[in-house]
């Protein structure tokens, strides 16, 4: 079972990184693969079970699932439920945490899946660099333009 | 429950920064607070249960029980046994993650303890910003940030 692992240091206090991360609808807003994002049946995007519906930049879309979110903890969890791309039983994890030397972030995102053998590494590089890699650029950048 | 909790990162790969501290006898040879160390009973540092008994600089004596260590996940919990600082339950555990993102690691100490209410401020203070945060100063000089 692939498990892939990434973590970034950015230089904001979590409480502003965790801001930008909270919302499930709002990955939008910051990352470059995802076009636009809806939650369905008009549910919050902190209610645990909601589903949002990514339509990506190549116009393919895919549908993933809130499975736990904390404040206190500064973490999610979800999964994909529907997408054209051959995964199967992904789960990610996002956690953040506040470095105190210097008020920066320590943020950690991993995830396992299944796929085909002759999937396995095409998938993790994919998901490693095009998502995960890229979403710590976005919101790096995303909150140098805040500021 | 008086809790600590400091953290850092440091630049170098946390295999190389977990060699350097995952020795429970080996503080004096990173952290500037430890004069000398030794284990007692002359057991292995990496057996659990064994006591480390160190003396600080300042002349004070520690002695502290290895409660857990993992190479896998890279951390250590301890307690403290006895120690002139007037704390109870006292256990700590030191953290690495590595940095993925570039060669670095990140550094978590953590420390939950009981004590006398008007001193929980004072030993928070003192552990966290002095003990913990200074052995993290030295980590990072000798990573070279």
């Amino acid at each position: 079972m692939p498990h892939i692992v990434k973590s970034t240091i950015l230089s904001a206090p979590s409480n502003a990184v965790w801001a930008v991360l909270r919302d499930f609808n709002g990955h939008d807003r910051w990352h470059p693969a995802v076009a636009a994002s809806t939650i369905e049946r008009a549910q919050t995007s902190d209610k645990i079970g909601c589903v949002r519906r990514f339509k990506l930049r190549d116009g393919s879309e895919l549908r993933e699932q809130l499975l736990a979110l904390s404040d206190l903890e500064q973490t999610f969890s979800y999964c994909l439920l529907d997408t054209p791309i051959p995964m199967f039983n992904y789960v990610a994890h996002v956690r953040l945490l506040p470095v105190t030397d210097g008020d920066r972030t320590f943020w950690h995102w991993e995830s396992r899946f299944t796929a085909r053998p002759e999937d396995s590494k095409r998938l993790t590089e994919m998901v490693s660099e095009q998502i995960y890699q890229a979403g710590f650029e976005a919101v790096r950048k995303h909150l140098s333009e805040a500021v | 429950m008086a809790r600590v909790y400091v953290s850092t990162v440091v630049n170098g790969r946390s295999d190389r920064v977990w060699a350097r501290v995952r020795d429970f006898n080996g503080l004096p040879n990173w952290h500037p607070a430890i004069a000398e160390s030794r284990i007692e009973g002359g057991e292995p540092a990496d057996k659990i249960g064994c006591v480390r008994d160190f003396r600080l600089r300042n002349g004070d004596r520690i002695r502290e029980k290895l409660l857990g260590l993992s190479d896998y996940d890279m951390f250590c919990t301890y307690s403290i046994l006895e120690s002139p600082m007037g704390v109870e339950n006292y256990v700590a555990t030191l953290r690495l993650t590595p940095v993925t993102d570039g060669d670095q690691t990140f550094l978590e100490w953590t420390a939950e303890f009981d004590c006398a209410p008007d001193r929980e401020a004072e030993l928070v203070g003192n552990i966290g910003g002095g003990v913990f945060q200074g052995g993290f100063d030295a980590l990072k000089r000798s990573f070279g940030g």
